[in-house]
């Protein structure tokens, strides 16, 4: 197995993790409200799912910054100067500060729920859409319309599911 | 590049930004409800370790072979500032980082047992924490932007 390729295997665990994870901890948050409280057994799975989610943020970042090597090495220095990788290390910062300010209990849930849901299936996204040849600011503009459609779509399902209208 | 200097660039690369997840760790679990003292002196420790080796690393490579190689291209091609500004101002505001790591270090391992009460240190820790990584972050995205002007 070459270089490439080992980075590519870990760095697709690594969005496996973030993304299996932030999909599951939605879910179970979801049925966690069905009753409006997190019982101990409901915390104990989130915070299991919430750590697997970081440990994919860890392996994304420095298998990231492996390809950064790689890029180095091989005189492909081009790349590092990519819209779409630039687009992708934005939305890497928006993800990691949202898990901080969610840590610090100064993001509403409506809103960061929808950020890390979005965050890591647009990184998924972005490392997916190899020959999207747009700027920066459209992959952005993008990102953040989908952000908030997003909310609107899970707004919408916590409706359908728990009855009622949360935020 | 010779291969000691690949090593010692992956290195300094690498190293530095396990510092910053360390940085980063240390911030978050701060803010925990019981705040895991055991964990925040091993990151705290990690982050000041993985900044002193990206000094000594990075360092030995700016004087060795980048300001002989590396500069010239950059600032013969499309984007000078990344040499003139991003690597000048790079140089100089990573000095901090190792500083401020050992100040958290010290905060840490000494007052560690104090944080979970006293509400103001903690948050004065935790705002030194953000500036170390705010620093740390941009010093990796100013590393990218470095490499990718090398051409």
């Amino acid at each position: 197995m070459d270089l490439h390729t080992f980075l590519i295997t870990i760095h697709l665990i690594g969005v496996a993790l973030g993304v299996g994870g932030a999909t599951f901890g939605g879910i179970l948050y979801l049925k966690a409200l069905k009753d409006s409280k997190i019982d101990p057994m409901e915390g104990e799975w989130l915070s299991v799912i919430f750590t697997t989610l970081r440990v994919g943020l860890v392996i994304v970042v420095l298998s990231g910054f492996g390809f950064f090597i790689e890029y180095r090495m091989t005189g492909q220095e081009e790349h590092l100067l990519d819209p779409r990788l630039w687009a992708k290390l934005t939305i890497i910062l928006i993800l990691v500060s949202n898990a901080l300010l969610i840590q610090m209990r100064k993001m509403p849930m409506w809103l960061g729920e929808g950020l890390s849901i979005t965050s890591w299936y647009g990184a998924l996204a972005l490392g997916i859409m190899r020959d999207a040849d747009y700027s920066y600011w459209t992959f952005l503009i993008f990102y953040a319309v989908v952000v908030f459609v997003m909310i609107g779509i899970l707004s919408i399902i916590k409706r359908l599911y728990l009855g009622k209208w949360i935020i | 590049m010779t291969q000691t200097l690949s090593i010692l660039l992956s290195v300094h690369i690498i190293i530095g930004i396990i510092g910053t997840i360390a940085s980063y760790a240390t911030l978050l679990w701060l803010f925990k409800r019981k705040i895991p003292i055991r964990l925040l002196k091993i990151s705290s420790i990690t982050a000041f370790a993985a900044y002193i080796i990206a000094w000594i690393t990075g360092g030995y490579y700016y004087v060795v072979y980048y300001g002989s190689n590396v500069k010239p291209i950059i600032k013969d091609g499309p984007n000078p500032w990344a040499h003139s500004i991003i690597m000048e101002t790079k140089e100089h505001i990573f000095l901090f980082l190792p500083l401020l790591a050992f100040v958290i270090l010290l905060v840490v391992w000494l007052k560690g047992d104090n944080l979970q009460e006293n509400r103001s240190l903690r948050n004065a820790l935790a705002l030194v924490i953000l500036i170390t990584l705010m620093i740390s972050v941009s010093m990796a995205l100013g590393g990218i932007v470095i490499s990718g002007s090398a051409r």
